[in-house]
């Protein structure tokens, strides 16, 4: 892709995204299909999403152990896990297993609704495609992936305390009252204020793909691969630059 | 006479290569007129064109008395609210029943009881046959079934004007007859508008009363089925006899065979 055809695709791409979020209304005009979505994208990713937390949590509970154990501070295990799980882990790998479950099964979507002119069909009938079918799933991203991170953190917490206290002989009481001592609200919310921000970009990349990719099989193929590529790629990035305006 | 969709010297032009130069339409109200022509000419573009889901590069397109440059994207859809359409391949929503397919537009635009609403669907769905199908998916319906649907959710809000894109395409015979009956009857019945797209010469000649033959990015030649047969035009009559070669050439243009087949080899 040359250089103008890459500011052309991120000046549609944030012309799409001001069109998505003028729509937003449909929020309390239709919250019927904002939580057909939430189930859609959210509900149907948390088999994927518990999953993975209960191993990441069991392989923090491992590592950690082993870290914490050569400066003799195991009792420590709790809050390094609780710390690592609110404000990164748990918001970027739900983020970017959410990609590759959601994400893509979005993109395929609409990009399907799009090449077999059902898209263009409700245009016809005076409806708005991009507020009947766009809106609603961004928002089901916005709305899930939060919801999706915090069920991963507690996951991942359970998963370190079975290694941890269960496996390895860190004292129960230790784990707990440690974590509650040192984790404090401003934790809680750096994970929150990612997710949430992660949603909102990979709810708009996922139904940008679908509404702007070729209506051919091959075109919702290329735009699907692009949701994975560029979601986690956005994912990093603004970890990143989140965490260095947060800390 | 007042026509209630008029397309006036109208030039549209895609990637530089023109599809129509210069075309003027008029369609009166009340008829079954058709749009005639061979593949490639463009026919589905004038329907794009005639509903605003593009505009012309030059020249206006009038409906029903409103010049569609003129208006916003509210009053667009207001009008197009006032439209059917009836695609080529159907475009049900695939997630949706029959009944909400057809139920849909009305779901969306009208605040109507639920009693109501159901009586209407279902006597739409009766009219093309399908009430019994209310409950199947659009993947469970052959192609001829899926295109009343079609018909039904375009027919169900009552449109001024009904626009059909390639409505006997992949049709076998008895469905196409059961269609052809439809976009009569329909006409009739609900003394609309309708515009039909097609390049059946047959079943154009049974149903419509006016006919413009689309060729070279214009209109050729428009009249009722009558006139047109007795036109001494030979691309109209190739066209309404299916000649494989005429003016538009049964091959595509090629070099000499020779020279194609020792350029194709590189040599």
């Amino acid at each position: 892709m040359n250089a103008i055809a890459m500011i052309r695709r991120i000046g549609q791409f944030t012309h799409f995204g001001l069109q998505l979020l003028a729509r937003v209304a449909v929020l309390w005009q239709r919250p019927k299909l904002v939580v057909e979505q939430v189930f859609n994208t959210g509900a149907r990713s948390l088999s994927i999403i518990m999953l993975s937390g209960l191993f990441l949590g069991m392989v923090l509970g491992l590592q950690g152990y082993d870290l914490l154990r050569r400066f003799g501070s195991t009792e420590s295990l709790g809050t390094a896990v609780a710390l690592g799980l609110l404000r990164e882990l748990g918001p970027v790998v739900t983020a970017l297993l959410f990609a590759g479950r959601a994400g893509t099964a979005l993109t395929s979507e609409i990009g399907l609704m799009a090449a077999t002119d059902q898209l263009a069909a409700m245009d016809m009938m005076a409806v708005d495609p991009l507020k009947r079918i766009g809106v609603p799933r961004f928002l089901g991203s916005v709305i899930s992936l939060p919801l999706l991170a915090a069920i991963f953190a507690v996951m991942g917490l359970t998963g370190a305390h079975l290694i941890g206290v269960s496996l390895m002989g860190v004292d129960a009481g230790q784990f707990w009252s440690q974590m509650r001592a040192s984790v404090g609200l401003n934790d809680v919310m750096e994970g929150i204020v990612k997710s949430v921000l992660f949603g909102a970009v990979l709810g708009m990349i996922a139904v940008f793909e679908g509404f702007s990719g070729e209506p051919t099989p091959e075109g919702v193929g290329q735009a699907t691969t692009r949701t994975v590529v560029l979601s986690s790629v956005a994912v990093l990035a603004l970890d990143y630059l989140v965490t260095a305006v947060l800390l | 006479m007042d026509w209630i969709i008029e397309l006036r010297e109208v030039d549209y032009a895609v990637a530089g290569h023109a599809v129509f130069k210069g075309l003027n339409l008029k369609v009166a109200p009340g008829q079954v007129s058709a749009i005639m022509g061979p593949s490639g000419t463009g026919k589905t573009t004038l329907l794009k064109l005639i509903t605003g889901q593009i505009a012309p590069t030059r020249g206006e397109v009038w409906v029903n008395g409103q010049n569609l440059a003129s208006l916003s994207s509210a009053q667009l859809y207001a009008l197009r609210g006032r439209m059917g359409y009836l695609f080529q391949n159907g475009a049900l929503l695939t997630d949706l029943s029959v009944f909400e397919n057809v139920a849909f537009p009305l779901r969306e635009h009208q605040q109507l009881p639920e009693a109501t609403l159901v009586r209407q669907v279902l006597a739409t769905l009766e009219s093309v046959g399908l009430r019994g199908a209310a409950a199947l998916k659009p993947a469970e319906l052959s192609g001829g079934m899926a295109r009343r649907v079609a018909l039904a959710r375009a027919m169900v809000t009552q449109p001024e004007i009904l626009l059909y894109d390639e409505p006997f395409a992949g049709l076998d015979p008895i469905a196409l007859g059961v269609v052809l009956r439809l976009i009569r009857a329909t006409n009739d019945a609900l003394k609309l508008t309708s515009l039909v797209v097609s390049h059946d010469v047959h079943e154009i000649e049974k149903l419509a009363d006016q006919i413009a033959i689309v060729a070279d990015g214009r209109v050729i030649i428009s009249g009722s089925p009558k006139a047109l047969s007795e036109s001494r035009d030979a691309l109209v009559q190739q066209f309404l006899t299916g000649a494989p070669d005429g003016p538009v050439p049964f091959n595509y243009p090629a070099p000499a065979f020779d020279a194609h087949v020792a350029a194709w080899l590189g040599e």
